[in-house]
């Protein structure tokens, strides 16, 4: 695992030719934001698009979220020249189905990076799996660069498409794929980007309190990124992918619970009947990482908010 | 593009005259003469001499005819089994790209002997062991004449030692990794969803839609059917309704219009329509049609036999 853990509860995925998509993009709250250029932008206009990157990036980073750019699965040479700058943290890379899609796409990012005076390896790579190919190579993709950090996919209409189910069906259709970019992830140290089943027959993409108890759902399953394409389910992924104080408390709870036991020599004890060991001690840990990280996140955009509006006034 | 229609495919012993003869009857898109499970080893000789006149019989209402072999006895299977009519053999308890490769071999000499245009037979896979579910990447590229692959869930799980529940669905990986790997080789995967491929049964009406229509959600593109009773709602399963197309051909106008003014993502119906969603808009559509003309062939073919 990368020393760094990034924090991508919440981010919204917008066209970059709509103005007032990304104009408002800072006022969000989302830890990041993706700007289309592929699905959401029609064909005549792929060029015009990518010409918008540079000067949004510093438009949609204003709140202190972090800017990514979603480029055309086959137009990868002529989005990447247009997109990489100074500010931009990751590319997503759509229907991702070989190794050798991610080796090009590295080594074109690596030279745009040492031309344009960017750190190198500092723009990510999101591996986008949609397709069945893609679950079928999923460990040679999420393995083929370092600057692979986040891996999953598996969902969603293409992968609906490519199998020819529904999307909102009462089951979950696409349980095999997910699980194997989950596996995939994990064995290569990655942080997986999936979430379990939570049944959605209306296909609503803009509903707080579903998108609230998908992410806790997915938080609980060991998930912890998010992304979204209405700012209604900003907020409610923030909160849903963030431990909550009372689960914080119980951390500490277990942890000093677990420090008696060590003094004592005994490996496990039971308290209103909880067990605390060694494997809940380390999962209280986890928590209380995740839960600095979220706070340090929520500290860092609201103290950029401020800034914007200190500015302005 | 064009698609395979092979929605549902009635399995009928060969042994059993009356099933053989009303066969074509059902609407089945396909029909498969069975000389393996529906056959006692004793009598698989002489059945074989039956194959010839129940393929022309059960192609009289425009069935895609196939014929499940003996792995055993492929030669001799696949010699009776090939003339004008047939369209390909299921090929069960594929174990290895070794065991595809000799079937086609055989299928390839025996289209030379028959004066069949070479290629043109086609094989449906059937996996029945935790081996062949673990290779079955290799096991469908291994011949460009694998046109569906199929779980056999009976044998799978007398080969994994489960007896299986109707509760509890043992098969979700193995259902999924066929399901995602088929797609991925360009063939088609057929199959239905727990428990009727384990336990196969009679269901009433909306029942066995409903079952069938899980079975397409799961990425099956047919169902094996046991029964005649399965042809036609399974037939309804893997053909998109009325109110789907009208929907997709709503979604079509849309995303068009929102093209030509600028965006490729639009809301509509509570949705969020950009490209993917177009795109499935286009599979439905054409596979509403595909269906449209199969059926029609069926029809027409139902119609001048029964005359």
């Amino acid at each position: 695992m990368a020393d760094h853990v990034a924090v991508h509860r919440s981010g919204l995925t917008m066209p970059v030719v709509t103005p007032r998509f990304i104009d408002n993009a800072w006022r969000r709250g989302c830890d990041f934001v993706n700007m289309d250029l592929e699905d959401s932008v029609p064909q005549h206009m792929k060029g015009y698009a990518r010409t918008l990157i540079k000067d949004a990036i510093a438009n949609v980073t204003k709140g202190g979220a972090e800017a990514f750019t979603r480029i055309n699965h086959d137009l990868v040479l002529a989005d990447l020249e247009g997109i990489i700058w100074p500010g931009l943290a990751k590319v997503n890379y759509p229907k991702a189905e070989y190794a050798e899609e991610i080796e090009l796409l590295d080594s074109i990012i690596s030279r745009l990076e040492r031309e344009r005076g960017i750190r190198p390896g500092a723009v990510e790579i999101g591996a986008n799996i949609e397709t069945s190919v893609g679950v079928a190579n999923a460990y040679d993709i999420a393995a083929a660069s370092p600057r692979v950090r986040e891996f999953g996919g598996a969902g969603g209409y293409d992968m609906s498409r490519d199998l020819g189910v529904e999307m909102f069906v009462g089951f979950d259709q696409f349980v095999y794929g997910k699980g194997e970019v989950e596996l995939a992830a994990r064995a290569l140290g990655l942080e997986p980007h999936t979430a379990p089943f939570t049944a959605n027959t209306t296909g609503s993409v803009g509903d707080p309190d579903r998108a609230f108890l998908e992410a806790e759902a997915a938080r609980k399953c060991g998930f912890r990124v998010g992304g979204g394409l209405h700012p209604n389910v900003v907020e409610p992924q923030t909160r849903g992918f963030t431990p909550t104080q009372e689960e914080v408390d119980e951390a500490h709870q277990v942890l000093d619970e677990y420090r008696k036991l060590e003094v004592s020599g005994e490996t496990w004890s039971e308290t209103d009947g909880k067990i605390v060991d060694r494997y809940e001690a380390a999962r209280a840990r986890k928590l209380l990482d995740w839960s600095e990280l979220c706070s340090a996140r929520d500290q860092e955009k609201a103290e950029a908010v401020a800034r914007v509006e200190a500015a302005g006034a | 593009m064009s698609i395979l229609i092979r929605r549902s495919n009635l399995m009928v012993p060969v042994t059993s005259a009356g099933f053989v003869a009303g066969a074509w009857r059902h609407g089945a898109d396909a029909i498969t003469l069975d000389l393996e499970d529906g056959v006692v080893p004793a009598l698989k000789a002489e059945t074989r001499e039956l194959v010839k006149d129940a393929i022309t019989v059960a192609g009289k209402g425009a069935a895609d005819v196939f014929v499940r072999v003996n792995k055993e006895f492929l030669v001799a299977d696949v010699e009776a089994s090939v003339r004008p009519g047939l369209a390909g053999i299921m090929l069960p308890r594929v174990e290895s790209p070794e065991d595809v490769i000799e079937a086609a071999e055989v299928l390839s000499s025996a289209e030379r002997t028959r004066g069949i245009e070479p290629g043109t037979l086609s094989l449906i896979l059937l996996l029945e062991s935790a081996n062949a579910v673990f290779r079955v990447r290799e096991i469908i590229a291994a011949s460009e004449r694998v046109s569906q692959v199929g779980l056999d869930e009976s044998d799978l799980s007398a080969s994994l030692g489960i007896s299986p529940l109707s509760d509890y669905d043992p098969f979700v990986y193995a259902r999924g990794r066929m399901a995602i790997e088929a797609t991925a080789a360009g063939v088609q995967p057929i199959g239905v969803a727990h428990p009727l491929g384990t336990l196969p049964r009679l269901l009433s009406g909306d029942d066995m839609l409903n079952a069938a229509t899980d079975s397409k959600n799961l990425g099956f593109k047919g169902i094996i059917c046991p029964h005649p009773s399965w042809v036609s709602p399974v037939n309804t399963a893997f053909t998109p309704t009325e109110p789907q197309v009208d929907f997709y051909n709503q979604v079509r106008d849309v995303f068009a219009q929102a093209i030509a003014a600028g965006t490729a993502a639009v809301p509509f119906a509570g949705r969020m329509i950009d490209v993917p969603v177009d795109e499935w808009a286009k599979v439905v559509i054409a596979t509403s049609t595909a269906c449209s003309l199969r059926d029609a062939e069926k029809q027409a073919a139902l119609k001048s036999a029964s005359a």
